[in-house]
């Protein structure tokens, strides 16, 4: 039995429609087999009224347990660091925010916002928004570098915009079940297991990128070839598991020809989206990719990249997804 | 005067998001405030940016919205662009418009709606233990496989878009995805299911063509008495229970309707402009107001901030709007008192107008007269409201109507898919100009404005169903439609005015809010409700 207090900030509540969207477990599985006592969420479960309130108090003084916290969307700070930009039950939420985490087992930030301020702390930042203990690629975020939940650890991040369901109901139920310990957090925050691993792996489009191997265009255009070096994709050089653990059990976004946006790294969304950045490989001198696969660099890709070239073999100048 | 003192009162609220206050005067509610109490400020950080960074920030304005916004980012740009669409990128943007909305609709009757029928207020209804069976949460019959059956179509859209949701697919001049015989028959079966697996199995009770002969409200009530399994289904005992509890009795709201319409013919809208837009729609635009339809056209409509947390008071058409924030604190001293803007269409002869939004708006535009043979065409619910007016369970009953009709209309997109066809025409991108895009969401029109200037965005201004229907009064004081709504409903037991919880819940706003009810004669708090919100 653990209880949860979900929470959400500045959202869109994505991050919710993903998780309904869990089969294995269901959140119904999760409430009714798993034993997550959801004590309250903005868009679940029974009419609370005037017990909501009371609720997240209990948890905020330490009246009633809180095992896990989970908030989605941003703290919303504007306006001058009153927070009035975001009220819930009658005080801003990020007050909140900072009387429950200090309460809790364990903290997680669910999806970008959450864990980085995502797309409402993009530049301007109208409503000076900021992940819970990040800002970006920035340590420190509302709550802290130095914030540690009760169980003695920092944030756990779970990023994505929105998070995959099963990142979220396996961490759920890791965490439910005891198995915290077994967490293994990368520098960022981010459970390994989910993390470790980049967009491309298991990517359908990896043997052309072993080839050098470009998709020119969109639509009929992604039937050949791997979208990093023209359309933008990011899945060399962000960690998720996207096509390792397929999204609503069928495809992925890199499978269905979309290039992957780096929605699970800090920087999203990338080059704060600034005119020509959107869906085109940002190069250096016309040709070569700005930024390279991880843990490479320009010299020794573009050696790379010859020698692919030389090699690749005729049908991965054709196309391969065909009807 | 008691029922201002109350909207600025600092009484204590239990909910973010949207908070209503209702005024309760000798069991009558006589006044309504919707407020909505966060604002993150999209449309500011769209200025400046890649032409195309709508298609990647809009869909995180509502996460159960994603892929209307995307729709209708792409078509806004394909109107500023002038691009080309081949018939498949229309066929398939269709298809994954009417998946994420088969998707909402069991996810919100069963998770979001239908719950509240379980409130014990009813337990001496006849039909009440039946009612707690099916629909309690988490463990009713029906709101488990509800739930369960909502993931279905997710499936089918993450075929083209990869996921769902938050999928950026759909760009000017097409498609992104080139789907293979595999993507379409996994969605044809994936579709059955959800068909077989519950809309006829649970929901109608009878096959969809059989539910869809029903022309008025008087073959709706002869089906209903047909047989047992229609009687009994999800669908027979909702109407009969609704109708026990007098669901169709009140929440009338402000009688005038807009739809801007939504799904294009593939044959119709390859070259998309703002101007030949209405003649392509499958499912029609249009405006319903005292018994007349007029043509929707964007250039009337306008978005009041005077009682919004903007600066400055007016109203504006959203190619020329502003999204310029006042702190909630300063704003109240101005009468302003929500983060929606209230939208308004400007009808010829009577000015701006709150118009109603969402699936019964849609239906009364599908009967209106004179439809091309490919546009949607269905009288039931006009002659519905032209009989009994609109109402909650009218409300309610428009959105499972498209269940239905969007599975008949998806297969027959599936079916027209050339897969040997291009699905993207590459576009010029066109340094400046102005593009309007506007799509049918599950819970409404939704619509962008974008204009370009210097290849970057110089104004992107959006309009939620969710601001047509909760946003505030306007310059000249008249109510939001919700707010309207409410005003009229009789309350049973002012110590339980449920009812108003009804009548927030039958616009399926995007937000969470909180219904405040207030004596109007001591000012005193009589209750508070939450209302589930979707997204």
């Amino acid at each position: 039995m653990a209880n949860v207090l979900w929470l959400q900030g500045g959202a869109c509540s994505g991050n919710t429609m993903s998780f309904l969207c869990a089969e294995e477990p269901t959140a119904v599985d999760l409430v009714t087999d798993f034993g997550i006592n959801v004590l309250w969420h903005p868009s679940l479960g029974f009419e609370l009224g005037e017990q909501a309130k009371q609720i997240c108090m209990d948890c905020a003084t330490g009246k009633t347990p809180l095992d896990i916290f989970v908030f989605e969307g941003t703290v919303i700070q504007a306006p001058n660091g009153t927070g009035r930009y975001n009220l819930f039950a009658g005080r801003p939420m990020m007050d909140w925010v900072r009387e429950l985490a200090a309460q809790a087992q364990i903290v997680v930030a669910l999806g970008d916002c959450a864990c980085w301020g995502g797309i409402p702390a993009t530049a301007p930042n109208p409503s000076d928004s900021i992940g819970l203990q990040y800002l970006k690629r920035e340590n420190g975020g509302f709550l802290g570098a130095n914030f540690r939940s009760k169980m003695g650890l920092p944030v756990v991040n779970i990023p994505g915009c929105p998070a995959h369901p099963d990142w979220v109901v396996q961490i759920l139920v890791a965490i439910a079940t005891g198995r915290a310990g077994d967490l293994a957090l990368d520098e960022l925050g981010r459970p390994q297991t989910f993390f470790k691993s980049f967009t491309q792996t298991g990517c359908t489009r990896v043997q052309f990128f072993e080839y050098k191997q470009s998709s020119v265009e969109f639509g009929q255009g992604t039937r050949t070839g791997c979208l990093f070096y023209e359309l933008g994709c990011r899945g060399p050089v962000t960690r998720s598991s996207c096509n390792r653990i397929l999204w609503n059990r069928q495809s992925s976004k890199t499978r269905a020809g979309m290039p992957c946006i780096g929605c699970t790294e800090p920087e999203f969304p990338h080059f704060d989206l600034m005119p020509g950045t959107v869906f085109k490989t940002q190069k250096i001198s016309g040709s070569v990719p700005k930024e390279v696969p991880y843990g490479t660099d320009h010299v020794t890709y573009m050696a790379h990249s010859a020698a692919a070239r030389v090699a690749a073999p005729q049908w991965t100048k054709e196309d391969l997804f065909v009807v | 005067m008691a029922t201002k003192d109350m909207v600025i009162s600092p009484v204590g609220r239990v909910e973010g998001d949207l908070d209503v206050r209702v005024t309760i005067e000798d069991n009558v509610v006589v006044n309504a405030w919707t407020e909505a109490a966060m604002f993150r400020g999209f449309e500011i950080i769209l200025r400046g940016k890649d032409p195309q960074a709508g298609l990647i920030v809009t869909p995180r304005i509502c996460g159960i919205c994603g892929g209307s916004h995307l729709y209708k980012s792409a078509y806004a740009l394909d109107t500023a662009w002038r691009t080309e669409l081949p018939p498949n990128a229309i066929l398939i943007r269709n298809i994954a418009q009417a998946a994420e909305t088969m998707l909402s609709i069991p996810r919100w009757f069963y998770a979001l709606f239908a719950i509240d029928l379980t409130n014990k207020k009813y337990a001496r209804a006849k039909g009440y233990d039946e009612v707690v069976r099916r629909f309690a949460p988490f463990v009713g019959t029906g709101y488990e496989r509800g739930v369960a059956i909502s993931n279905k179509p997710a499936e089918v859209y993450a075929m083209f878009g990869g996921q769902w949701p938050h999928s950026s697919f759909m760009i000017p001049g097409g498609v992104m995805c080139a789907p293979t015989l595999a993507e379409v028959s996994r969605s044809i079966a994936i579709l059955d299911q959800w068909r077989d697996q519950w809309l006829e199995s649970d929901w109608l009770g009878c096959s969809i063509d059989r539910w869809l002969e029903n022309e008025t409200w008087d073959d709706v009530m002869a089906w209903m008495e047909e047989n047992d399994r229609q009687y009994n289904s999800d669908c027979g005992v909702f109407i009969r229970f609704a109708q026990e509890i007098g669901l169709d009795t009140y929440g009338r709201g402000v009688g005038n309707f807009l739809a801007t319409g939504t799904f294009f013919n593939h044959h119709e809208y390859n070259h998309p402009t703002i101007e030949g837009r209405n003649a392509a729609l499958i499912s029609r635009s249009g405006i319903y107001e005292n018994g007349n339809y007029h043509d929707f056209d964007q250039a009337n409509v306008r978005e009041d901030h005077t009682h919004s947390f903007f600066k400055g008071t007016g109203e504006l058409h959203p190619f020329d709007g502003v999204t310029d924030p006042v702190d909630p604190a300063d704003g109240r001293k101005q009468d302003k008192y929500t983060w929606a803007k209230a939208p308004r269409y400007i009808i010829p002869g009577k000015g701006s107008t709150p118009v109603e939004v969402g699936p019964l708006a849609r239906q009364m535009m599908a009967g209106k007269p004179n439809a091309a043979d490919w546009q949607e065409s269905d009288n039931l619910f006009r002659s519905a409201v032209e009989s009994s007016g609109p109402n909650i369970l009218l409300r309610a009953l428009a959105r499972m109507h498209e269940a239905p009709k969007y599975y008949k209309m998806a297969r027959k997109w599936l079916d027209e898919i050339n897969l040997h066809d291009r699905f993207y025409t590459k576009p010029v991108e066109h340094a400046s100009g102005k593009g309007f895009g506007s799509t049918e969401a599950a819970r409404g029109a939704l619509s962008d404005w974008i204009v370009l200037e210097g290849g970057k965005i110089a104004n992107y201004q959006v309009i939620t169903p969710t601001a047509w229907n909760i946003g505030p009064r306007d310059g000249k004081n008249v109510n939001g439609p919700m707010e309207q709504a409410f005003i009229g409903a009789e309350i049973a037991d002012m110590s339980d005015p449920v009812e108003i919880g009804h009548v927030a819940r039958s616009f399926d706003s995007c937000l969470v809010c909180t219904v405040h009810a207030y004596d109007g004669k001591t000012g005193k708090e009589l209750a508070q409700y939450r209302v589930n919100g979707s997204g």
